[in-house]
């Protein structure tokens, strides 16, 4: 079960995801909608994880989040050995409220660090600094919490390849149990984008974030972690259980403004309106829905082979071999695929060019969209 | 009707000085459509001709004026195309009249093709009645183009009528003019048929509908005619005038303008500047010589799509209903796949084609680099005609290459005479003379008005040529050219090659001097235009087996979606179903994906 948390103490600059500033006085309601939420939705199915996202999660209190996670236990059979993940800013959590959490039951930790340089924190419009990030993660220890991952993003403007093995050794020092590195992303519209359309920062070089994203390769590798999926690495036995879901295309639900589910061959989402959400409790009924579509078998087998190739066992080549011998058999010629066991699998290079993989292996007919 | 009572006329100018608007006005000060029923520049019917302000087919409506004598008078005004491209309609459009409003632009003053229309209508004997359009805009120069029309043309200023068409001001006088100045038709209706076509259309229910001035004679209705230049005959299944939707008559007569449906299914057997006489004891001679444009301009048009080829071969078919100079035959290009070998009349009308086969066709094209036709002379005094470079013979068994030459005419302020004249001279040009238009008072910054006249060969113009003269003139020049003929030259065909494959498309007859500067120049372009690819491409140009120029696109390294940001699972595939669309649009080209834009930013290389 995904929970999102579109609030936010200060919207970053480079954030085009769904997240309010100036509007924590909202939660309270917005905890009451959540939980009547998940309510309307109980289906009474097994709940092996449940991931709080945001926005910022960290804003609500450890009672708020203790009413949500009670709720689920009511309506959902949630298993005693679940992965139940926070994602946190540094700068917005104390001991206090990590030991609280952990009493109820949430095991992970998930820091948005994003970088351990100052001025790429400045840049990117980050509340918070590298001293306060590592101090974020030296609280969660003595709280109990003891699999906590770093977010860290790459391919930043100006950023050095030495910036980055700077940022990464940092972040190796802290000794977290799980990374999650992610190119950034520069979506139209935000302060960042204007920043580089107006010059005031430089643009964003591709080849140096593939540089980048290699050398995070080699420096995870020699510290141990498993390079799991494209973005995430792990120590073994830590690679985050709720993402694998997504991953391994299985059932979710999602509950909160904007949140997506998969359930039953269908995939919907909420309104990515935090006023309509809202609204749509008061009447007494369920959020809109901005995305509804039933998954054919056959759009369902393709996103089972691209969710499963971010992997890396990558996907059993019986399945593949079938249907896109030709594909295969190019991208195998171009080093972005190889043959591992009775497996297919993306190479160093596919990794890196992975979308140039993925688009070829979907289906002509497309999923019924509403 | 008495003769004397009927006045045809049409209206001639540069472009964009107001043919259109002032046809509007009058339509209207007629009383032919009531002022709500215009819609904005009636004449032009296609929705391209409005946009780029140009009228490509001429078009005839027929208006009854009550004038201050008391006599109600019936006008016939064509309109026709305003682009040199489209010269011999013009030239047959003017035929079908006695006289003509030479409309200039108060603004801009005497233009390339003021002056070319302006001969047209002379030779062809039409009383000119000059107008100076747009005298409500504050940037006017009303005194200023008198004087020119005065020192070009020899028309004293009271012979000029100042006007609006826009506001309608001084158009009313324009009609008394008209009714006083134009001569009345002199045909003889006891003598037999003759009627000029100036245009025709294709009616899916009618067959083609031909547009003609009746000079002698009559047609009624059911008449048996011939054309007597292709030799064409036909049924006059119905006669009618535009008003101007097309209204049914008993008959046109001697000095009437108006259409006769034929019947006919291909445009090709009822061409523009044929003479119309009846089957049986017909004229004796042809109103005009009847000799159909050829093309001057050749380029490969192919969809992106090979699977949209069949579509492409309908969409040709139909324009060509429409467009009876418009050739067209299948090739095919290792490269490209099928496609069509397509002549056009001038660089406008290949633009024009294009445009539309694109948009009223929906189809994704691609248009190779224009190349004139070149007569070869090959070992064994063989003569080929080549209008694709692709076909250009080896050098070594070439003994002889002709191109065709074009005389052009650029009317130009002063202070741009060096730029302009150092890139007609860098563009082959050779210098003819030039005339200095009306008197220089002093005080325009841009100095006096100028025309240059240059020969050239007509492959310089076909790339950038027009966009250079614009742009080193800040706009203010204009462009007329005429086919002189065809003169020995030297060259040789450049070739360009990605990833190894040689693309017929970008294939070009340049001289050798200037092969080693477009071949980097076509080289970089398309480095910077092709995305990177997932390996090493290499870009060359070459001339025969040597290479000129060479670059490599060093390979795509990052593409990589990371965050899936709350189990959006589908906007991910969304993304990837868009860069999939994307690539769907591009041209394989030895293994490399190329945006169709390439193409067309290569055809500016020049």
């Amino acid at each position: 079960m995904y929970v999102h948390v579109p609030f936010c103490r200060r919207k970053c600059r480079y954030c085009s995801f769904v997240s309010y500033e100036g509007r924590t006085v909202a939660i309270p309601a917005y905890v009451n909608a959540l939980k009547t939420e998940i309510e309307k939705c109980a289906g009474g199915e097994r709940v092996g994880s449940i991931y709080f996202g945001g926005g910022t999660p960290s804003l609500l209190t450890s009672d708020q989040i203790r009413e949500i996670l009670a709720t689920v236990r009511a309506y959902f059979s949630v298993s005693p050995a679940a992965e139940i993940s926070i994602e946190a800013n540094p700068g917005t959590v104390d001991e206090t409220f990590l030991s609280g959490i952990r009493k109820l039951g949430v095991n992970r930790l998930s820091l948005g660090v994003q970088s351990l340089n100052n001025n790429e924190l400045k840049m990117l419009g980050r509340i918070h600094s590298a001293a306060q990030a590592e101090e974020a993660l030296s609280l969660a220890r003595p709280s109990g919490i003891n699999n906590v991952n770093l977010d860290l993003i790459y391919g930043l403007p100006g950023q050095s390849l030495e910036d980055w093995r700077d940022t990464l050794e940092k972040a190796l020092a802290m000794a977290p149990e799980h990374l999650s590195l992610y190119a950034l992303s520069l979506e139209p519209g935000t302060l960042l984008w204007q920043d580089i359309e107006r010059k005031r920062v430089p643009a964003i070089d591709p080849d140096l974030a593939a540089d980048q994203y290699e050398l995070a390769e080699d420096l995870l590798a020699a510290g141990g972690y498993r390079h799991y999926e494209i973005s995430n690495w792990a120590r073994p036995g830590f690679e985050c259980r709720h993402n694998l879901v997504y991953w391994q295309n299985k059932p979710y639900l999602g509950v909160g403004v904007a949140a997506h589910s998969s359930r039953d061959g269908r995939r919907y989402a909420n309104t990515s309106n935090l006023d309509d959400y809202l609204a749509a409790f008061y009447r007494g009924v369920l959020p809109e829905k901005v995305l509804e579509e039933t998954i054919s078998p056959g759009l369902r087998l393709a996103e089972t082979v691209i969710l499963g190739l971010r992997l890396d066992e990558g996907v059993a080549a019986a399945d593949l071999i079938d249907r896109h011998r030709e594909t295969v058999d190019e991208m195998t010629g171009l080093g972005l695929m190889e043959y591992s066991g009775g497996n297919i699998k993306l190479t160093r290079r596919g990794r890196l060019l992975s979308n140039e993989v993925f688009w070829r292996f979907l289906p002509e007919e497309q999923g019924a969209v509403k | 009707m008495d003769q004397s009572l009927i006045r045809n006329f049409c209206i001639i100018a540069h472009i964009d000085h107001g043919k259109s608007t002032l046809a509007d006005r009058l339509i209207e000060l007629t009383g032919v459509l009531r002022h709500e029923e215009m819609s904005e520049q009636v004449l032009d019917n296609l929705v391209l001709e409005r946009e780029r302000g140009i009228t490509i087919k001429a078009k005839a409506v027929r208006m009854n004026y009550p004038a201050k004598d008391g006599k109600t008078y019936r006008l016939n005004l064509i309109d026709t195309p305003g682009h040199v491209d489209f010269s011999y309609e013009v030239s047959r459009t003017l035929a079908a009249c006695e006289g003509a409003i030479l409309v200039v632009d108060a603004t801009q003053g005497i233009q390339a093709q003021t002056l070319a229309n302006y001969y047209l209508a002379m030779e062809n004997n039409l009383e000119i009645i000059p107008v100076i359009n747009k005298i409500d805009l504050p940037a006017s120069e009303p005194d200023r183009v008198l004087e020119e029309i005065d020192s070009v043309f020899g028309y004293k200023p009271e012979d000029v009528l100042l006007i609006s068409a826009k506001t309608g001001q001084g158009v009313p006088p324009l009609l008394e003019e008209i009714i006083r100045r134009v001569p009345a038709p002199k045909g003889d209706r006891a003598r037999p048929l003759r009627a000029l076509i100036f245009d025709s259309h294709y009616d899916d229910y009618k067959g083609v509908i031909a547009y003609l001035r009746v000079m002698d004679g009559g047609i009624v209705k059911g008449d048996a005619l011939r054309l007597m230049g292709q030799g064409t005959e036909l049924e006059a299944l119905e006669v009618g005038y535009f008003t101007p939707g097309p209204i049914p008559a008993a008959e046109l007569a001697a000095g009437d303008v108006g259409y006769i449906a034929t019947g006919l299914k291909n445009i090709g057997d009822c061409r523009v500047g044929d003479t119309v006489t009846s089957l049986k004891d017909g004229a004796a001679a042809p109103l005009v010589s009847y000799v159909p444009p050829k093309p001057m301009v050749f380029a490969g048009i192919y969809s992106t799509q090979g699977e949209e080829y069949s579509d492409l071969r309908e969409a040709i078919e139909k324009l060509r209903l429409n467009d009876a100079s418009l050739t067209y035959e299948p090739e095919s290009s290792p490269v490209l796949g099928h496609g069509f070998r397509c002549g056009f009349l001038g660089l406008l009308h290949m633009d024009i084609v294009r445009e539309r086969l694109e948009r009223e066709f929906q189809l994704s094209l691609i248009v190779t680099v224009p190349a004139v036709r070149f007569i070869v002379t090959v070992a064994g005094d063989r003569q080929v005609t080549v209008v694709n470079p692709t076909d250009f013979p080896p050098p070594t068994t070439i003994l002889r290459i002709e191109e065709p030459w074009v005389k052009i005419s650029i009317i130009t302020p002063s202070v741009f005479i060096g730029g302009l004249m150092d890139f007609v001279i860098a563009a082959g040009g050779i210098y003819r003379r030039t005339e200095y238009l009306g008197q220089y008072r002093g005080g325009s910054e841009l100095g006096q008005r100028v025309l240059l006249e240059y020969e050239v060969p007509l492959r310089s113009m076909l790339t950038m040529f027009y966009d250079n003269l614009k742009s080193r003139s800040r706009g203010y020049a204009s462009l007329d050219y005429e086919l002189i003929g065809y003169r020995e030259a030297r060259l040789v065909k450049l070739d360009v090659m990605i990833n190894n494959v040689t693309v017929d498309a970008f294939s070009r007859i340049i001289p050798p001097e200037q092969a080693h500067e477009v071949g980097k120049a076509v080289v970089d372009k398309l480095k910077e235009t092709i995305p990177r690819q997932l390996f090493k491409v290499p870009i060359q140009a070459a001339v025969g087996s040597r290479v000129i120029a060479r670059s490599d696109i060093s390979a795509m390294r990052k593409d990589v979606l990371a965050k899936c940001y709350g189990g959006d699972i589908t906007r991910k595939r969304k993304l990837l179903e868009k860069q999939r669309e994307g690539k769907k649009k591009m041209k394989s080209i030895g293994r490399v994906e190329v945006p169709k834009e390439v193409f067309l930013e290569v055809l500016k290389i020049g």
